[in-house]
Protein backbone atom coordinates (compact mmCIF):
# COMPACT_ATOMS: atom_id res chain seq x y z
CA UNK A 1 0.00 0.00 0.00
CA UNK A 2 0.94 3.39 -0.78
CA UNK A 3 0.06 6.77 0.82
CA UNK A 4 0.43 9.41 -2.19
CA UNK A 5 0.69 12.93 -1.92
CA UNK A 6 -2.37 14.48 -3.13
CA UNK A 7 -1.04 17.53 -5.07
CA UNK A 8 0.05 14.81 -7.81
CA UNK A 9 -2.62 13.08 -7.53
CA UNK A 10 -5.11 15.80 -8.11
CA UNK A 11 -3.23 17.17 -11.14
CA UNK A 12 -3.39 13.73 -12.85
CA UNK A 13 -4.00 9.82 -11.01
CA UNK A 14 -2.03 8.29 -13.85
CA UNK A 15 0.76 9.99 -13.51
CA UNK A 16 0.79 9.06 -10.02
CA UNK A 17 0.51 5.90 -9.98
CA UNK A 18 2.93 5.48 -11.98
CA UNK A 19 5.72 7.45 -9.89
CA UNK A 20 4.91 3.97 -7.61
CA UNK A 21 4.79 1.17 -10.08
CA UNK A 22 7.28 2.57 -12.14
CA UNK A 23 9.81 2.27 -9.21
CA UNK A 24 8.32 -1.19 -8.92
CA UNK A 25 8.87 -2.03 -12.20
CA UNK A 26 12.51 -0.36 -12.29
CA UNK A 27 13.67 -2.88 -10.11
CA UNK A 28 12.27 -6.21 -11.68
CA UNK A 29 9.02 -6.22 -10.32
CA UNK A 30 5.94 -7.08 -12.75
CA UNK A 31 2.89 -5.57 -10.92
CA UNK A 32 -0.48 -7.09 -11.46
CA UNK A 33 -2.70 -4.92 -9.56
CA UNK A 34 -2.67 -1.27 -9.18
CA UNK A 35 -5.65 0.56 -7.97
CA UNK A 36 -7.27 3.21 -6.25
CA UNK A 37 -8.27 2.54 -2.87
CA UNK A 38 -9.07 5.75 -0.80
CA UNK A 39 -8.59 9.46 -1.03
CA UNK A 40 -9.23 10.38 3.16
CA UNK A 41 -7.94 12.38 5.57
CA UNK A 42 -5.31 11.28 7.38
CA UNK A 43 -5.30 10.28 11.39
CA UNK A 44 -2.34 12.24 12.00
CA UNK A 45 -0.14 14.88 9.75
CA UNK A 46 2.36 13.52 8.07
CA UNK A 47 4.65 16.09 6.50
CA UNK A 48 2.48 18.92 6.89
CA UNK A 49 -0.63 17.10 5.00
CA UNK A 50 -3.68 15.96 6.39
CA UNK A 51 -5.23 14.35 3.49
CA UNK A 52 -3.97 11.53 0.90
CA UNK A 53 -4.87 8.99 -1.56
CA UNK A 54 -4.18 5.75 -0.84
CA UNK A 55 -3.34 3.28 -3.89
CA UNK A 56 -3.20 -0.41 -3.19
CA UNK A 57 -0.92 -2.70 -5.54
CA UNK A 58 0.01 -6.54 -5.68
CA UNK A 59 3.40 -7.12 -7.63
CA UNK A 60 5.78 -10.10 -7.57
CA UNK A 61 9.64 -9.87 -7.31
CA UNK A 62 12.87 -10.50 -6.44
CA UNK A 63 13.60 -10.97 -2.41
CA UNK A 64 16.52 -9.19 -2.97
CA UNK A 65 15.04 -6.29 -4.63
CA UNK A 66 12.64 -5.40 -1.91
CA UNK A 67 15.30 -3.59 0.29
CA UNK A 68 16.18 -1.77 -3.12
CA UNK A 69 12.83 -1.10 -3.70
CA UNK A 70 11.77 0.36 -0.64
CA UNK A 71 14.69 2.99 -0.41
CA UNK A 72 13.64 4.12 -3.55
CA UNK A 73 10.32 4.29 -1.87
CA UNK A 74 11.95 6.20 0.41
CA UNK A 75 13.56 8.47 -1.50
CA UNK A 76 10.28 9.77 -3.49
CA UNK A 77 8.98 12.83 -2.28
CA UNK A 78 5.40 12.34 -3.60
CA UNK A 79 5.00 8.97 -2.09
CA UNK A 80 4.12 9.90 1.54
CA UNK A 81 4.20 6.48 3.29
CA UNK A 82 4.59 2.78 1.95
CA UNK A 83 4.06 -0.69 3.63
CA UNK A 84 5.35 -3.74 1.55
CA UNK A 85 4.01 -7.13 2.58
CA UNK A 86 4.35 -10.81 1.99
CA UNK A 87 1.13 -11.64 0.38
CA UNK A 88 0.06 -15.66 -0.76
CA UNK A 89 -2.50 -14.99 -3.07
CA UNK A 90 -4.28 -12.11 -5.05
CA UNK A 91 -7.75 -12.10 -2.45
CA UNK A 92 -10.99 -12.30 -4.71
CA UNK A 93 -12.15 -8.93 -6.33
CA UNK A 94 -9.26 -7.05 -6.84
CA UNK A 95 -8.75 -7.95 -10.28
CA UNK A 96 -12.00 -6.57 -11.23
CA UNK A 97 -11.41 -3.70 -9.15
CA UNK A 98 -8.18 -2.93 -11.46
CA UNK A 99 -10.06 -3.81 -14.68
CA UNK A 100 -12.69 -1.40 -13.27
CA UNK A 101 -10.03 1.37 -12.82
CA UNK A 102 -8.31 0.53 -16.11
CA UNK A 103 -11.67 1.04 -18.37
CA UNK A 104 -12.52 4.39 -19.72
CA UNK A 105 -15.48 5.05 -17.73
CA UNK A 106 -13.31 5.19 -15.00
CA UNK A 107 -13.30 8.85 -13.51
CA UNK A 108 -11.56 9.62 -10.45
CA UNK A 109 -14.32 10.67 -7.61
CA UNK A 110 -14.43 14.04 -6.29
CA UNK A 111 -12.61 14.81 -2.39
CA UNK A 112 -15.70 14.83 -0.01
CA UNK A 113 -16.65 17.69 1.34
CA UNK A 114 -14.23 17.89 4.07
CA UNK A 115 -11.49 18.47 1.98
CA UNK A 116 -12.30 22.07 2.04
CA UNK A 117 -11.11 22.28 5.92
CA UNK A 118 -8.14 20.87 4.51
CA UNK A 119 -7.03 23.22 2.24
CA UNK A 120 -7.78 25.93 5.11
CA UNK A 121 -5.58 23.86 7.38
CA UNK A 122 -3.05 23.79 4.62
CA UNK A 123 -3.42 27.90 4.54
CA UNK A 124 -2.66 28.07 8.28
CA UNK A 125 0.32 26.21 7.77
CA UNK A 126 1.36 28.22 5.41
CA UNK A 127 0.69 31.44 7.56
CA UNK A 128 2.57 30.32 10.58
CA UNK A 129 5.77 29.73 8.55
CA UNK A 130 5.76 33.72 7.15
CA UNK A 131 4.53 34.41 11.32
CA UNK A 132 8.01 32.70 11.78
CA UNK A 133 10.07 34.41 9.01
CA UNK A 134 8.40 37.78 10.35
CA UNK A 135 10.03 37.64 14.06
CA UNK A 136 11.60 34.88 15.63
CA UNK A 137 11.30 35.94 18.92
CA UNK A 138 7.39 35.43 18.44
CA UNK A 139 7.05 32.44 20.36
CA UNK A 140 5.12 29.40 19.78
CA UNK A 141 1.47 30.38 19.50
CA UNK A 142 2.04 31.55 16.05
CA UNK A 143 -1.27 33.19 14.44
CA UNK A 144 -2.26 35.13 11.27
CA UNK A 145 -3.04 38.26 13.60
CA UNK A 146 0.38 38.35 15.06
CA UNK A 147 2.48 40.23 12.92
CA UNK A 148 0.15 43.27 13.41
CA UNK A 149 0.45 43.43 17.24
CA UNK A 150 4.42 43.54 16.89
CA UNK A 151 4.65 46.40 18.95
CA UNK A 152 2.55 46.65 21.75
CA UNK A 153 3.20 45.69 25.45
CA UNK A 154 3.80 42.19 26.77
CA UNK A 155 -0.23 42.68 28.78
CA UNK A 156 -1.65 43.31 25.74
CA UNK A 157 -0.01 40.24 23.81
CA UNK A 158 -1.19 38.05 26.52
CA UNK A 159 -4.89 39.53 26.50
CA UNK A 160 -4.85 38.83 22.58
CA UNK A 161 -3.45 35.48 22.96
CA UNK A 162 -6.67 34.95 25.41
CA UNK A 163 -8.59 35.77 22.54
CA UNK A 164 -7.41 34.07 19.85
CA UNK A 165 -7.11 30.47 21.88
CA UNK A 166 -10.64 29.75 22.27
CA UNK A 167 -11.22 30.78 18.43
CA UNK A 168 -8.32 28.17 17.42
CA UNK A 169 -9.67 25.74 19.33
CA UNK A 170 -12.93 25.62 17.99
CA UNK A 171 -11.49 25.36 14.20
CA UNK A 172 -9.44 22.40 15.56
CA UNK A 173 -12.63 20.57 16.76
CA UNK A 174 -14.41 21.53 13.67
CA UNK A 175 -12.27 19.76 12.40
CA UNK A 176 -11.95 16.81 14.18
CA UNK A 177 -15.67 16.41 13.28
CA UNK A 178 -15.32 17.03 10.03
CA UNK A 179 -12.37 14.47 10.06
CA UNK A 180 -14.49 11.61 10.76
CA UNK A 181 -13.51 9.28 8.63
CA UNK A 182 -15.79 7.65 6.28
CA UNK A 183 -14.48 4.22 6.32
CA UNK A 184 -15.48 2.73 2.81
CA UNK A 185 -15.95 -0.89 2.98
CA UNK A 186 -12.91 -3.00 2.48
CA UNK A 187 -14.18 -6.45 1.44
CA UNK A 188 -10.52 -7.79 0.53
CA UNK A 189 -9.59 -10.07 2.45
CA UNK A 190 -5.83 -10.36 2.20
CA UNK A 191 -3.34 -12.60 4.10
CA UNK A 192 -0.42 -10.94 4.99
CA UNK A 193 2.89 -11.66 6.97
CA UNK A 194 5.54 -9.33 8.45
CA UNK A 195 7.62 -7.86 6.42
CA UNK A 196 6.40 -4.11 7.30
CA UNK A 197 8.98 -1.22 6.65
CA UNK A 198 7.19 0.94 9.33
CA UNK A 199 10.49 0.91 11.77
CA UNK A 200 13.08 1.73 9.28
CA UNK A 201 12.36 5.03 8.65
CA UNK B 1 -8.22 -11.98 48.83
CA UNK B 2 -7.31 -11.40 45.22
CA UNK B 3 -9.80 -11.48 42.62
CA UNK B 4 -9.65 -14.17 39.45
CA UNK B 5 -9.27 -12.75 36.64
CA UNK B 6 -12.44 -12.45 34.54
CA UNK B 7 -12.17 -14.80 31.41
CA UNK B 8 -14.42 -14.10 28.24
CA UNK B 9 -16.73 -16.69 26.64
CA UNK B 10 -16.01 -14.65 23.28
CA UNK B 11 -13.60 -17.18 21.54
CA UNK B 12 -11.69 -15.88 18.62
CA UNK B 13 -12.29 -18.17 15.76
CA UNK B 14 -9.80 -16.48 13.36
CA UNK B 15 -10.65 -13.48 13.39
CA UNK B 16 -8.81 -12.63 10.18
CA UNK B 17 -7.46 -9.23 10.94
CA UNK B 18 -6.83 -6.82 8.26
CA UNK B 19 -5.27 -3.74 8.32
CA UNK B 20 -7.27 -2.10 6.31
CA UNK B 21 -10.31 -3.16 7.75
CA UNK B 22 -10.63 0.32 10.06
CA UNK B 23 -14.16 -0.71 11.81
CA UNK B 24 -13.32 -3.59 12.94
CA UNK B 25 -9.64 -2.60 14.24
CA UNK B 26 -11.48 0.56 16.17
CA UNK B 27 -13.86 -1.97 18.47
CA UNK B 28 -10.43 -3.36 19.76
CA UNK B 29 -9.18 0.76 20.89
CA UNK B 30 -9.95 3.14 23.59
CA UNK B 31 -10.54 6.27 23.52
CA UNK B 32 -6.95 7.10 23.93
CA UNK B 33 -6.32 5.06 21.18
CA UNK B 34 -4.28 2.05 23.29
CA UNK B 35 -5.32 -1.68 22.17
CA UNK B 36 -7.73 -3.58 24.86
CA UNK B 37 -6.35 -6.68 26.53
CA UNK B 38 -6.59 -9.89 25.72
CA UNK B 39 -9.05 -10.02 28.77
CA UNK B 40 -11.15 -7.54 26.95
CA UNK B 41 -11.30 -8.42 23.37
CA UNK B 42 -10.96 -12.51 24.49
CA UNK B 43 -8.52 -13.33 21.74
CA UNK B 44 -6.07 -16.01 22.18
CA UNK B 45 -2.32 -15.20 22.02
CA UNK B 46 -2.01 -15.58 18.42
CA UNK B 47 -4.87 -13.81 17.45
CA UNK B 48 -4.14 -11.01 19.88
CA UNK B 49 -0.97 -10.94 17.78
CA UNK B 50 -2.79 -10.57 14.69
CA UNK B 51 -4.84 -7.88 16.26
CA UNK B 52 -1.50 -5.58 17.56
CA UNK B 53 0.00 -6.23 14.07
CA UNK B 54 -2.54 -4.87 12.32
CA UNK B 55 -3.59 -1.99 14.21
CA UNK B 56 0.53 -0.79 14.67
CA UNK B 57 -0.02 -1.40 9.98
CA UNK B 58 -2.72 0.74 9.87
CA UNK B 59 -0.98 3.43 12.47
CA UNK B 60 1.81 3.50 10.14
CA UNK B 61 -0.21 4.51 6.98
CA UNK B 62 -1.89 7.15 9.22
CA UNK B 63 -5.33 5.17 9.26
CA UNK B 64 -5.40 4.73 12.63
CA UNK B 65 -4.06 7.50 15.43
CA UNK B 66 -1.32 6.66 17.78
CA UNK B 67 -2.64 8.73 20.63
CA UNK B 68 -6.96 9.33 20.50
CA UNK B 69 -8.20 12.50 20.22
Amino acid sequence: MFLLDNNVVREDWTKAKEVATGILEKHGASVTIARRWAERSLAYTIKKVNRGTYMLAYFEADPGSITIIRRDLELNESIMRYLVLKCDAVPEGEQELHDAELSTDFTVPEPPEDHVVDSTGEEDNESNDLDIDVGFDSGLDASPARPKAAAPKAEEKAEDKKEEAPAAEVTESKEETKEAPAAEATESKEETTEAAASEEA
Amino acid sequence: MKRPIKKSTKGCDDPRLDYKDLETLAKYLNPQGEIHARRKTGYCAKCQRQLKQAIKRARHMGLLAFVGQ
